[in-house]
């Protein structure tokens, strides 16, 4: 198994609710892959199995050939992720906040130092570093939890709707600093943006109703269907 | 990196968020408030201290057993609050076990109860030596016993806190159960001369009793003649033994539970 992200007959009940239908889907290494899809199509859904927040109901999630239900720790080691709009500890300051979570992860001592200024540098958070996060905005959250995502350099970014509560410069900020994060890895995108997803990514995979519709390479949809926009809104059943 | 050292790392992160939240200043106040009303409040009240220094003693348990209690508010948000606020989303996401997260969390409030214990019992020694020269040596059976007090009161806190959807809801049922249904329990088992041991209310009494039963304990509030006649019933103190043991299975069974739900409980 040597695509990073495998993803095989995923299925997910809230109760009677049928949120995933028996989703499969492989993403190949250094691919950056936009999931789209309506609100409630299932992609939170999938990304937060991935990152072990919930249980499937029936299939399995493979990150770099370990099932994320079985061994979900060696998993998530090899995983950086934002899922929905994250909260911090609001005592801490991003300095502390992710001093705490590259320790979790093995990080220590001058190179996790080293790392947690570069990450914050990335991010443009350095003069807040030593500021309580109480005192932050929710686009200045997004950027921490950017920094937090790439902390320990993982091979795998999962991103949920990521650039959520960014301003406009924040946005673009963004999406320039995973586009080249993103050449070395493995990134799996949730998003409702179209622009953001042409711009990150080279695949989509596009999804409804737990449903896989398609899932191509971006030029190719665009030749099937004129534009990125057209294929989604035609594979979604919405009227262009 | 073995779940020892995450442990440690959980345990000190957490530790750093408990000192800096206000509330934990206002238990440390609330424990200095409650010492100095009986410091100030007897002699004013009832014609000077009491003769016995036991007695003075078990009066002023009342400091750290509040302190402990003062506890379940900084640890009802230890589970719920990271489902709640969210803050899950980042912690979870990260290589470690929920039973490691979950031991960490209670250490840390561990700590901090032990920080606030120690200040009341500092104030209890101080002042029994300043009032009667002395200090009971049962004062060290006593604040083991408030350590351990505090230990299952933290687990029971932890066990709502893993079943309740938000931190306020696991505050005030955790309250609601250690200070008034546990005691109701407790005062018609004992009206009934049944054993009552096994409350968890009642192992807490044992912070006090330990000076002497609770005939002692009362002497410090009723002016003379002991309680004799005043109560249609036999008042008896259970054994401490028995507390003690009440009070580790509510320390065990209230943490494996916590750990138990909260390792099944999905963020959504």
């Amino acid at each position: 198994m040597s695509e990073p992200i495998v993803i095989e007959n995923l299925s997910k009940y809230y109760n009677k609710f049928l949120a995933l239908d028996k989703l499969s889907l492989k993403v190949a290494e250094n691919d950056n892959v936009g999931l789209l899809g309506p609100n409630g199509a299932g992609k939170s859904t999938t990304l937060k199995i991935m990152c072990g927040l919930i249980r499937a109901s029936s299939g399995t999630v493979y990150v770099d050939g370990i099932n994320v239900s079985e061994k979900p720790e060696q998993a998530l080691s090899r995983i950086g992720a934002i899922v929905e709009t994250p909260e911090f500890y609001q005592f801490l300051t991003p300095e502390e906040t992710l001093s705490y979570l590259g320790r979790l992860r093995g990080m220590r001592g001058d190179s996790l130092k080293r790392r947690i200024k570069e990450v914050i540098e990335l991010v443009r958070l350095e003069e807040w570093i030593a500021v309580k996060i109480e005192k932050f905005s929710r686009g200045m959250k997004q950027r921490l939890a950017l920094a937090q995502t790439l902390l320990h350099d993982p091979p795998v970014l999962v991103l949920d709707e990521p650039a959520l509560g960014l301003d406009p410069r924040g946005v673009v900020e963004f999406r320039e600093i995973v586009e080249e994060v993103g050449k070395e890895k493995t990134v799996f995108f949730a998003s409702h943006q179209l622009v953001e997803v042409a711009q990150i990514c080279n695949e989509v995979a596009i999804i409804d109703h737990g449903h896989l519709l398609a899932y191509e390479n971006i030029a190719e949809l665009e030749k099937k269907y004129q534009s990125l926009e057209h294929a989604y809104l035609e594979l979604t059943g919405g009227v262009i | 990196m073995s779940e020892l050292e995450k442990l440690r790392v959980v345990a000190g992160y957490e530790f750093l968020k408990h000192i800096r939240r206000k509330r934990l200043y206002v238990i440390f106040g609330l424990t200095l408030a409650a010492e100095l009303a009986v410091l100030i409040g007897m002699p004013t009240l009832m014609d000077g201290y009491p003769n016995s220094v036991r007695v003075m003693a078990a009066m002023l348990s009342i400091g750290p057993s509040l302190a402990t209690i003062g506890a379940v508010f900084f640890a009802g948000d230890a589970i719920a609050g990271e489902f709640e606020s969210k803050t899950g989303y980042i912690l979870f996401t990260n290589p470690i076990r929920r039973i490691t997260l979950i031991a960490g969390k209670y250490l840390a409030c561990c700590a901090a109860v032990i920080l606030l214990v120690i200040f009341g019992y500092v104030i209890v020694s101080i002042s029994l030596a300043v009032i009667y020269g002395e200090v009971p040596i049962e004062t060290a059976k006593s604040f083991g016993l408030c350590l351990l007090f505090a230990g299952s009161v933290l687990s029971v806190t932890f066990f709502f806190s893993s079943l309740s959807k938000g931190s306020m809801g696991a505050t005030v049922i955790t309250l609601l159960c250690i200070m008034v249904i546990f005691p109701i329990i407790d005062s018609v088992l004992m009206m009934a001369n049944k054993p009552h041991w096994f409350m968890l209310s009642t192992a807490g009494d044992s912070v006090a009793t330990v000076y002497g039963g609770y005939e002692i304990f009362l002497e410090g509030v009723v002016p003379t003649g002991g309680m004799d006649g005043m109560l249609p019933f036999e008042l008896s103190t259970p054994n401490i033994g028995l507390m003690v043991l009440a009070m580790v299975i509510y320390l065990v069974a209230g943490l494996a539970l916590s750990f138990l739900i909260s390792r099944r409980r999905q963020l959504a």
